[in-house]
C-alpha cells in the first residue's frame, strides 16, 4: 500500500508539472507586454532614445526574451530569477501579482476561499443527508410510486441547467415571497455587533445558494445511491441473509448499504473536494465572493497572474482528489488490488 | 363478451386498433407465437415505457421549433430598436376597445400603445402603455379623463391632449420636460380659460413625437414644447405665422407653410438631413407632409410623392401609385398615403408587416387614416376598423428591443448544433482512443488511460472558461462558436473512451472473436469491424446523455460570458443578465420562456436517453 501511495504521489507530480507548463504556455500566447505597461507613464518624459533603452533594460530584467521553459521554471521557482541567484516562484510561495485587486495574490485568495469553503461545507451536508437516505429508500421500494416519483424529480435535478433553478427559486423566494436576499453575503453598509451577528447574517443570506446546490446536486447523486444498493440488494449474499432470518432493517443497512457504499465513495469525494474549488455558477448568479467568482472576475478582466494560481489550485485539488479516491478504494474493498 | 365484439362496425375496430392498439388477447396470442429480433425487442423496451414517449414527443416538437423556426424567422444579429424595449408578450398592440366601435373620433398611436377618443370625448388606451414600473399611459389623470377633448396627440412615452378650452394636457412620462410649456403658451392657455377667443390659441393641428410635441393654431403659429436636448425645439421667428402643417421626426420638424412651400423652420438646420430639402420641390405646391423617424415626405398638387432625409429603411422606395396621392402619413419607418380614389398604399420598412395594408381594405372607401411607429388604422366609409402593423410579440422582447420568440428559437439552433456536434467530436475521439487502448493493450492502453485521467480530472467548467478566453479573445462570433464545439469534445471524450476500452475489454473473451481470430482475420479488423457493432447501442446511449451534457455545458459557458458572445443568441445567453431582481420580477418573460424551452429539452434527451439505456441494456431495468 505504502509503495502504492509513493507512486501515484510521484505520478501526480509529474502529471502536475505537465498541466501547469501547458498552463503557462497557454497563457503566454496572450499578447501582453509587462514592460511596455509598466513604462507607459514615463513615456511622455523621456526621449525616444532614452525610451527605447530602458525599455530594452527592463525586458532583460524581467527576463521576458528569455526560452518559454526558463521563464516557466523561473515561474515555478526552479530556476534562478535574473539576477542569477534568487528564486522567487512558486514553490516559494510567489503566485504573481493581481492586476486587478492591486495585490499579491497570495494575499487575494484567503477571503473568497473562506466563503468558498463556508458555502461548500453546508450544502455538502444537506445534500448528503437527503441523498443517501433517499436513495437507500428508493432502491428498497423499486418500482413503488415514490419511486417512480423521485426518478422524475431527480431527472429535473440534473436534466436542468443550475443556473435556471437558481432563477427559479431566486423568483419564488427572494422576489416575490421575499423570504431571503437577492445578492450578495452581506447586507449593505452593516456594521455588525459581533461575531455572533456576522455569522447568522452570512448563514441568512448563503441559504438560498445553498438551496439551489443542495436541489441542484440531488439527482446525479440519489440516481447513483439508488443504482448502487439496487445491485448490492441483488446479489446472492442478501438472499442468504433473508434465508436466514435476518431483520430487514439489518439486511438492508449492515449488509447491502456496506458494499453499495463503494462507487458511492467515489462521488462522495469529488464533492468534498469541490468544497475548495466552488461553483462558478452558482457564486455568480448570487453575487457571493467566492474561488469561482475569483475565477470568474479574473478571467474577465484579463488578470491572468491570478487566474493561473487559481487553476493551479484547482489542478492539485483534482490530483489530490484522484489519489484519495485511489487509496479510500482500497481502503474500503480489500478486493480492489491497488498495487497492481 | 366476445359476442358484444363482433357486433362493432368493423371500421370502428380497424380505427381502434390502429390508435389505441390492439386488444390484449390479441398481443398475447402474438406474442407466443412471433419470435423477435433483438432489436425488435429493444425497440419494443424502449416504446413500452411512457416517459419515453413524452420525452420523444417532445424533443420532436423542440427539434422541430428550432429547425424549421429559422426560416420563418430569421435572425438579424444588427437588430435592435430603442422603442420597443422590454415588452411583455402578447398581441395586443392594436387592439381597439370593443366600446369605441362605430365611435371614433381620433386615434393617436404612441410607440407601442394606442390612445382612442370616442365621439362621446371619452379616452381610451390600449397596447403597452407601460413606460416604466412607476409611468404607465393608461393611468390617464382625472382632469384629462374630465375633461371635453379636441385633439389627442401620443409621443413615445408622453401623451398630449387638448381639450374644447383650449387647455393642453400632458401626462405618461414627464420627467424630461415634456410637459414645460413656454411662456406664451402658459399666457395664452390662461386667456382661453377665462373665455377669451384667440386666433393665436386655435389649435389645429396637435403632434406629438420623442419626449416633445407641437400643436400648430389657425393663424400659422407653431408652438413646440419638450426635452430640448435630444430635439429641435425651437422655431425660427421669421416663420411664425406662416405654417399650415408640421411633421415630427424624433428629433427635428419639418413644415408645411400656408404658400405652398416646405420650410425647415427650425434652428438646427445643419445638424439635421431633413433640412435638405430637394429642388424639385421649390416649384411645386405641396399639399400635405408626414415624416418618419429620420425621414420626410411631401405629396404635391398633382399627387406626387417626394422624400428626402435619412431614408435607410426602404421610405425613399415610392411604389407606383393607381390614383394621385391625396394624404400622406408616416410611421416609425414607414409611409402610408391615401390616395385620391380612397384606397391606401404603404412603403418602407415591413419587418413587422406595417406597409401590408389587409386585403380586407380592398374596394372600401377609407374615410380616416392614423399611422405612427408600426402600426397603422384605417376606418372606412361605413365605420369598419382596419389594422395593420405590429400587433405584439409572442414571447415579449428583450433589453434591446428584440423579438424573444425569434432569439429563442435561433438560440436553440445554435445551441442544439453546437451539442450535436461537440458530441460527435467527443465520440469520434472516444472511439479511436478506446480502441486502440482495448486493441493494442500494455503501454498504449497506460498511456491513453492516463492522459483519458488527466483530461477526464481537469475541472470542466474553469478549464473550458480559460481555453475560450484565451484562446478565443479575438474571435469573431462564429469562429468562436467552432471553438466551442472543439473545446467541449475534446473535453469530455474521456467517458466515451473508458466505455468502448472496457466493452472491448469484454467483448474479446466472447465466443465470436475466437471464432474470428481462427479465422484468420486481422485483429484490427475485429476490433473496429466485429466488436465495435456490439458496443454500437451502449455507444448511442453514451452519446444521447452526453448530448444533453453538452448543451448544457455550453449554455453554462454562455451564461457565464465564456461561450458565444452576443449578439448571436444561445440557449445560454439569453439568460445573461437575468439574475437580477428587475429581470426576474418585472421582465419575467426574458428569462422564463427561454428556461421553460431549454429545460424540457434537456429533460426529454434525458429520458430518452434512460429509456435507450433500459432498452439496450435489461440488467439495468428500473435503474
Amino acid at each position: 500500500m505504502g509503495k502504492y501511495i509513493l507512486k501515484r504521489c510521484g505520478y501526480i507530480v509529474v502529471v502536475f508539472l505537465i498541466v501547469s507548463f501547458l498552463m503557462y504556455s497557454l497563457y503566454n500566447l496572450i499578447p501582453n507586454d509587462p514592460a511596455r505597461a509598466e513604462l507607459e507613464p514615463l513615456r511622455q518624459t523621456l526621449k525616444p532614445q532614452e525610451y527605447e533603452q530602458r525599455y530594452n533594460d527592463l525586458r532583460a530584467e524581467m527576463g521576458l526574451d528569455d526560452p518559454l521553459i526558463v521563464r516557466y521554471l523561473r515561474w515555478f521557482g526552479l530556476w534562478p530569477d535574473t539576477d542569477g541567484e534568487t528564486f522567487n516562484g512558486v514553490l516559494q510561495g510567489n503566485f504573481g501579482y493581481s492586476n486587478l485587486y492591486k495585490r499579491n495574490v497570495i494575499e487575494v485568495i484567503p477571503d473568497p476561499m473562506s466563503n468558498t469553503i463556508f458555502i461548500n461545507i453546508f450544502s455538502t451536508i444537506a445534500a448528503l443527508g437527503i441523498t443517501i437516505p433517499l436513495g437507500i429508500y428508493c432502491a428498497v421500494h423499486k418500482g413503488k410510486k415514490f419511486d417512480q416519483a423521485t426518478q422524475v424529480v431527480t431527472m429535473l435535478g440534473y436534466s436542468i441547467p443550475v443556473y435556471i433553478t437558481a432563477l427559479v427559486f431566486m423568483f419564488f423566494l427572494a422576489v416575490y415571497w421575499r423570504i431571503f436576499p437577492v445578492m450578495g453575503i452581506k447586507t449593505a453598509g452593516i456594521e455588525y455587533a459581533n461575531n455572533w451577528e456576522a455569522f447568522t447574517d452570512k448563514l441568512y443570506h448563503i441559504t438560498l445558494p445553498v438551496i439551489v446546490m443542495t436541489f441542484g446536486s440531488l439527482g446525479g447523486m440519489t440516481r447513483y445511491v439508488r443504482s448502487s444498493m439496487i445491485d448490492a440488494l441483488s446479489m446472492d449474499y442478501i438472499r442468504t441473509a433473508r434465508a436466514k432470518g435476518l431483520r430487514e432493517k439489518v439486511v438492508i443497512y449492515s449488509h447491502a448499504w456496506r458494499n453499495a457504499l463503494l462507487p458511492v465513495i467515489t462521488s462522495i469525494l469529488g464533492w468534498f473536494l469541490s468544497i475548495f474549488s466552488g461553483s462558478v455558477v452558482i457564486e455568480n448568479t448570487f453575487g457571493l465572493s467566492g474561488m469561482g467568482r475569483l475565477y470568474w472576475q479574473g478571467l474577465n478582466n484579463n488578470d491572468f497572474e491570478l487566474v493561473l494560481a487559481i487553476q493551479m489550485f484547482y489542478s492539485i485539488v483534482s490530483l489530490t482528489g484522484s489519489l484519495l479516491i485511489d487509496i479510500s478504494y482500497g481502503l474500503v474493498d480489500p478486493r480492489v488490488r491497488v498495487d497492481k | 363478451m366476445s359476442d358484444n365484439k363482433k357486433k362493432q362496425f368493423f371500421l370502428a375496430r380497424w380505427f381502434k386498433r390502429m390508435f389505441m392498439g390492439s386488444s390484449k388477447e390479441i398481443q398475447d396470442l402474438l406474442k407466443e407465437e412471433q419470435v423477435q429480433t433483438p432489436l425488435k425487442l429493444m425497440a419494443q423496451n424502449f416504446f413500452k415505457k411512457w416517459t419515453v414517449r413524452v420525452g420523444l414527443s417532445v424533443y420532436i416538437l423542440i427539434f422541430l421549433f428550432v429547425t424549421i423556426g429559422p426560416r420563418f424567422f430569421p435572425l438579424d444579429l444588427s437588430d435592435q430598436d430603442s422603442t420597443l424595449i422590454n415588452l411583455p408578450p402578447g398581441y395586443n398592440m392594436m387592439k381597439l376597445p370593443e366600446e369605441m366601435n362605430g365611435k371614433i373620433a381620433d386615434i393617436a398611436a404612441g410607440n407601442t400603445y394606442g390612445i382612442g377618443l370616442d365621439t362621446d370625448g371619452k379616452l381610451y388606451t390600449w397596447g403597452t402603455t407601460r413606460i416604466t414600473d412607476k409611468i404607465d399611459i393608461a393611468d390617464i389623470p382625472e382632469e384629462v379623463q374630465n375633461a371635453d377633448l379636441q385633439m389627442i396627440a401620443a409621443g413615445a412615452d408622453h401623451a398630449v391632449a387638448l381639450d374644447a378650452n383650449g387647455q393642453l394636457y400632458v401626462w405618461g412620462n414627464t420627467r424630461l420636460q415634456q410637459d414645460k410649456y413656454s411662456n406664451d403658451m402658459t399666457k395664452l392657455m390662461k386667456n382661453a380659460a377665462n373665455g377669451k377667443t384667440d386666433k393665436a390659441w386655435d389649435i389645429i393641428q396637435l403632434e406629438a413625437s420623442n419626449q416633445f410635441s407641437a400643436a400648430v393654431s389657425s393663424d400659422g403659429t407653431v408652438y413646440i414644447w419638450g426635452n430640448g436636448n435630444t430635439a429641435d425645439v425651437k422655431v425660427k421667428k421669421e416663420h411664425q405665422g406662416k405654417v399650415a402643417k408640421i411633421a415630427l421626426t424624433t428629433d427635428a420638424h419639418i413644415a408645411l407653410l400656408k404658400d405652398g412651400t416646405v420650410a425647415y423652420i427650425g434652428n438646427k438646420a445643419k445638424s439635421t438631413t431633413v433640412s435638405n430639402i430637394p429642388k424639385d420641390l421649390k416649384k411645386a405646391t405641396v399639399v400635405d407632409i408626414a415624416a418618419t423617424s429620420s425621414a420626410v415626405a411631401a405629396v404635391t398638387e398633382d399627387g406626387k410623392v417626394y422624400v428626402w432625409g435619412n431614408a435607410t429603411r426602404g421610405e425613399a422606395a415610392i411604389p407606383e401609385f393607381t390614383a394621385p396621392v391625396s394624404k400622406i402619413y408616416g410611421g416609425r419607418f414607414h409611409f402610408t398615403a391615401l390616395l385620391e380614389d380612397g384606397s391606401v398604399v404603404s412603403w418602407g420598412n415591413n419587418k413587422y408587416h406595417q406597409t401590408e395594408v389587409p386585403a380586407s381594405l380592398a374596394g372600401k372607401q377609407v374615410e380616416s387614416l392614423y399611422v405612427n411607429a408600426f402600426q397603422n388604422y384605417a376606418i372606412d366609409t361605413e365605420g369598419g376598423v382596419h389594422t395593420w402593423g405590429l400587433k405584439g410579440f409572442l414571447m415579449g422582447t428583450d433589453d434591446l428591443g428584440r423579438d424573444m420568440l425569434t432569439r429563442v428559437i435561433n438560440g436553440g439552433a445554435v445551441t442544439m448544433t453546437v451539442g450535436a456536434i461537440s458530441v460527435i467530436i467527443a465520440t469520434i475521439i472516444g472511439v479511436t482512443m478506446g480502441g486502440l487502448a482495448g486493441y493494442f493493450g500494455g503501454k498504449v492502453d497506460i498511456l491513453i488511460m492516463r492522459i483519458s485521467e488527466i483530461v477526464g480530472g481537469l475541472p470542466f467548467i474553469p478549464f473550458s472558461m480559460i481555453l475560450s478566453a484565451v484562446i478565443g479573445s479575438t474571435m469573431t462570433s462564429n469562429q468562436k462558436m467552432y471553438l466551442i464545439m472543439v473545446v467541449l469534445g475534446i473535453l469530455s471524450w474521456t467517458g466515451t473512451c473508458r466505455l468502448v476500452r472496457a466493452q472491448i475489454l469484454a467483448q474479446r473473451e466472447m465466443e465470436y472473436v475466437t471464432a474470428a481470430k481462427a479465422m484468420g482475420i486481422k485483429e484490427i479488423t475485429i476490433v473496429f469491424r466485429h466488436i465495435l457493432p456490439n458496443v454500437l447501442s451502449l455507444l448511442l446511449v453514451s452519446m444521447t446523455l452526453d448530448f444533453a451534457t453538452c448543451m448544457l455545458t455550453e449554455s453554462t459557458l454562455s451564461y457565464l460570458g465564456f461561450g458565444i458572445p452576443l449578439p448571436q443568441p444561445t440557449w445560454g445567453n439569453l439568460l445573461n443578465g437575468a439574475n437580477n431582481s428587475v429581470v426576474i420580477q418585472q421582465y419575467w418573460w426574458r428569462w422564463v420562456f427561454p428556461a421553460v424551452v431549454f429545460g424540457l429539452c434537456t429533460i426529454s434527451i434525458n429520458m430518452i436517453g434512460d429509456g435507450l439505456r433500459d432498452a439496450v441494456d435489461p440488467k439495468s431495468n428500473g435503474r
